[in-house]
C-alpha cells in the first residue's frame, strides 16, 4: 500500500483550472520530487494535500485514509509535515519555543491543567522539552536555542523549519522549495541535511524544487507538471532527457 | 529566598493596604480609587490577551464586563438576600464572605459562555471585521440587560451592598479591597501561567502567524475560541467586583467609552506585556483622580497669573481634553507604549533574581 495516494486531482478557481486530473502515488521511504515551470500548479498540490484547499474533484488516501476535506491541523496529526517556500516561522518566539509547538497537536492537557499546573501538565511540558531539545541537537541548532528565528541568518532559518516540522515526527515530510533564496554553499549544504535527515528519521520526503541540482542529485523519482497537467514522470535521467519537459521549460525551439 | 522576594513584596504590600484600610488610615475615597485601580488592572489584563497576545482587536469588551456584573450581582442577590426577584435567600448570611468566591466564578462562567456566542460567528472575520463585531456585540449585550424589566431595565440593578454588609457583619474588614486583590492576583496568574504553556503559546503563534501554526497541527479556531472565552471570563470578574464595589449597576456603565478605556490601558501600556498593562491601569485610574484636584489648582494659578480670562472657569470637562491629549502624545512618541511586548523582568534584566512566578 502506498504511503500517499492523489487520484484524479483537480481544482478550479472561479474560471482557472489550476491543476487537471493530478495522479500521484508515494510509496513509504520514498524521497521523490515535484517540478514544473512557474505557476505550473506545485504549490496547490501540496496546499490540497496538507489541507489549505478542498480539491474540487479527487481523493488523496494518506497512510490508508482518506483525508480530502481534512483541516490542515488534522493532517499533521495524522503525521504529515511541511514547510513553506517563504519562511514561516513565529518570529517574536525563541527557535526552542518554535520546536515545541509543533508538539502541539499532542497536547494531552487542557486550559485547567496548565493554569493549575497539575502534574500532568509538567509531564507533559518535560517530555515536550526533552523532545525539542532533541530535534535541536539532531539539527545542529542547540546554540540557537534561546535566539529569534529573526535573527538568524537566512540558511539557519530554513533549517530551524524543517527541524519544526521534523518535530511532529511526520511520516512524511513535504519540502516546498528549500533551496530557495540559498547561496550555492547553503545549497550543498541542504542536500547533505536533506540526505541525512531520509536516513536518519525513516521517513518518506516529497519536495518541490527549481534547483536542477538539488533534484537531481536527491530525487530518485520525479514528476514533471505544466498548467495543472502532468507532462512526465520517471528517473532524473528520463526526466531530462524528455522532449515534453524540454519544451515545457525553454520552449519548442529548444528541441 | 531571593527567588521569591518579589511574591513576598506583594504579600506584604497586600497585607498593608488590607491593614490600613482595616485601621481607617485610608480615608473612604482613596480606598475606593485603589480599588477601582485593581478592577481596572483585571479588565485591563484580560483584554490584552486578545488584543495583545492574540493581535486581534476586540472592541466590546465592556460588554463582557457588563454580564459579569449583572450576572454577579444576581447570582449574591439570589444567594443571600431575600429579593422580591428571587425570594428567600438560598443560604444562610452568614455563609456569605465564605461563598462569595462562587459569585465571582459564576460572573465569571456567564460572560465567558458569552464570549464564546461572540466568538462561533466570528471566525472567519479578523481585524476591522471583528472590531466591528465586537462593538455590535457591546450593542446587543446592552440593549438586551435594558429590555428586562425583571432585573430593573434602564434603571439599573441594586441589592449587592447588603451582601457586602452581610460579609460586613461576620467580619469588619474590607471586603470588596481583599476580594479585589485576589481576584487581581488570580487573573494575572492564570494569564501568566496560559502564556507560559505550550497549550498557550498556541496563542502567540496563531498571532505571529495563523498559516503556520494550522499546520504545525494547531487548531486555530479553538485556540481562538479558548483566547476569548478566557479573556471574556475575566473582564466578567472584573464586572462583579465592580458592581459588588458600587453597589449598583447600570448597564450604560459598560458601553463603548468602556471598552474603550480598557484598549486605552492595552495600547498605553504595550500589547502583549502583563506588567506594562498593569502600569498603564494604574497609571490611567491615577491620572483620572489627579486630574479632579490638578484641574481646580491650575484654575487657580491661570486666574491668579491673569492667563485667562475672569469671567472662564476651567471645569473639569477639561479632563477629557487633556487625557486623550497625553494619549495623542504618547502615541506619537512612544506607538509600543511603555513596554511594547516586554514585561518589565526584559526591561531591567537585574529583576530576573528577585522573581520566580509559577
Amino acid at each position: 500500500m502506498p504511503l500517499l495516494e492523489i487520484t484524479g486531482l483537480t481544482q478550479r478557481f472561479g474560471g482557472l483550472q489550476a491543476l487537471s486530473n493530478f495522479s500521484c502515488c508515494l510509496e513509504e521511504r520514498e524521497l521523490a520530487g515535484l517540478i514544473g515551470p512557474n505557476g505550473a500548479g506545485k504549490t496547490t498540490v501540496f496546499n490540497i494535500v496538507s489541507g489549505f484547499y478542498k480539491p474540487t474533484e479527487g481523493s488523496i488516501v494518506f497512510n490508508g485514509k482518506r483525508i480530502n476535506g481534512l483541516k490542515p491541523h488534522q493532517v499533521t496529526a495524522m503525521g504529515m509535515a511541511r514547510t513553506f517556500q517563504n519562511i514561516r516561522l513565529w518570529n517574536t518566539m525563541t527557535v526552542l519555543d518554535n520546536i515545541r509547538l509543533a508538539r502541539y497537536a499532542w497536547l494531552n492537557y487542557g486550559f485547567l491543567s496548565a493554569v493549575l499546573r497539575t502534574g500532568r501538565y509538567r509531564r507533559a511540558e518535560k517530555a515536550i522539552e526533552t523532545k525539542a531539545r532533541e530535534v535541536l541537537e539532531i539539527m545542529e541548532l542547540t546554540e540557537y536555542a534561546e535566539e529569534f528565528p529573526k535573527n538568524l541568518p537566512y540558511g539557519l532559518q530554513r533549517r530551524v523549519e524543517m527541524a519544526r516540522a521534523l518535530a511532529g515526527n511526520p511520516r512524511l515530510l513535504l519540502l516546498d522549495e528549500p533551496a530557495a533564496g540559498l547561496n550555492s554553499a547553503d545549497v550543498e549544504g541542504l542536500i547533505r541535511h536533506i540526505r541525512w535527515i531520509y536516513d536518519e528519521f525513516k521517513i518518506s520526503i516529497w519536495m518541490i524544487e527549481h534547483q536542477m541540482k538539488v533534484v537531481m542529485s536527491l530525487c530518485r523519482r520525479l514528476a514533471v507538471i505544466d498548467f495543472g497537467c502532468t507532462i512526465a514522470e520517471g528517473t532524473p535521467e528520463e526526466i531530462r532527457r524528455d522532449p515534453d519537459v524540454i519544451r515545457a521549460y525553454l520552449g519548442d525551439g529548444a528541441l | 529566598m531571593q527567588r521569591y522576594a518579589i511574591n513576598i513584596f506583594f504579600l506584604v504590600a497586600a497585607v498593608t493596604l488590607v491593614g490600613l484600610a482595616q485601621a481607617g488610615m485610608l480615608d473612604k475615597y482613596v480606598l475606593t480609587v485603589i480599588t477601582f485601580m485593581g478592577i481596572n488592572c483585571i479588565f485591563a489584563v484580560s483584554l490584552n490577551l486578545v488584543n495583545g497576545y492574540m493581535g486581534e482587536f476586540s472592541c466590546g469588551h465592556g460588554g463582557f464586563m457588563c454580564v459579569g456584573a449583572y450576572a454577579g450581582s444576581l447570582l449574591s442577590v439570589a444567594f443571600f438576600t431575600n429579593s422580591k426577584l428571587f425570594g428567600a435567600a438560598l443560604f444562610a448570611p452568614e455563609l456569605a464572605p465564605f461563598l462569595f468566591p462562587l459569585v465571582l466564578i459564576g460572573a465569571g462562567l456567564a460572560a465567558a459562555l458569552f464570549g464564546l456566542i461572540v466568538a462561533l460567528p466570528s471566525f472567519h472575520t479578523r481585524d476591522d471585521y471583528l472590531a466591528i463585531i465586537t462593538i455590535a456585540a457591546n450593542y446587543i449585550i446592552i440593549s438586551i440587560v435594558e429590555n428586562i424589566d425583571a432585573i430593573g431595565g434602564p434603571r439599573g440593578f441594586s441589592g449587592m451592598k447588603k451582601v457586602v454588609g452581610l460579609m460586613t457583619d461576620v467580619a469588619n474588614v474590607p471586603w470588596m479591597l481583599i476580594w479585589t486583590i485576589i481576584g487581581l492576583f488570580a487573573c494575572v496568574m492564570i494569564i501568566y501561567r496560559l502564556m507560559t504553556s505550550t497549550y498557550g503559546k498556541g496563542i502567540s503563534a496563531v498571532c505571529q502567524n495563523e498559516v503556520a501554526a494550522e499546520i504545525m497541527g494547531i487548531n486555530t479556531n479553538r485556540v481562538k475560541i479558548m483566547a476569548f472565552m478566557v479573556s471574556s471570563g475575566l473582564a466578567g470578574l472584573s464586572g462583579a467586583l465592580y458592581a459588588h464595589v458600587y453597589g449598583y449597576v447600570n448597564a450604560q456603565a459598560f458601553n463603548i467609552l468602556k471598552s474603550t478605556e480598557g484598549l486605552v490601558m492595552v495600547y498605553l501600556g504595550g500589547m502583549g506585556s502583563i506588567s506594562g498593562v498593569l502600569l498603564a491601569a494604574v497609571a490611567f485610574t491615577l491620572l483620572i483622580e489627579v486630574l479632579r484636584f490638578v484641574i481646580p489648582w491650575l484654575n487657580d494659578v491661570l486666574h491668579a497669573t491673569g492667563l485667562l480670562a475672569v469671567n472662564y472657569e476651567l471645569g473639569q470637562v477639561w479632563k477629557w481634553v487633556i487625557i486623550p491629549l497625553v494619549l495623542i502624545l504618547l502615541m506619537q512618541f512612544r506607538p509600543e507604549g511603555f513596554l511594547g511586548n516586554r514585561e518589565l523582568t526584559h526591561v531591567f534584566p537585574r529583576l530576573r533574581r528577585w522573581i520566580t512566578f509559577r
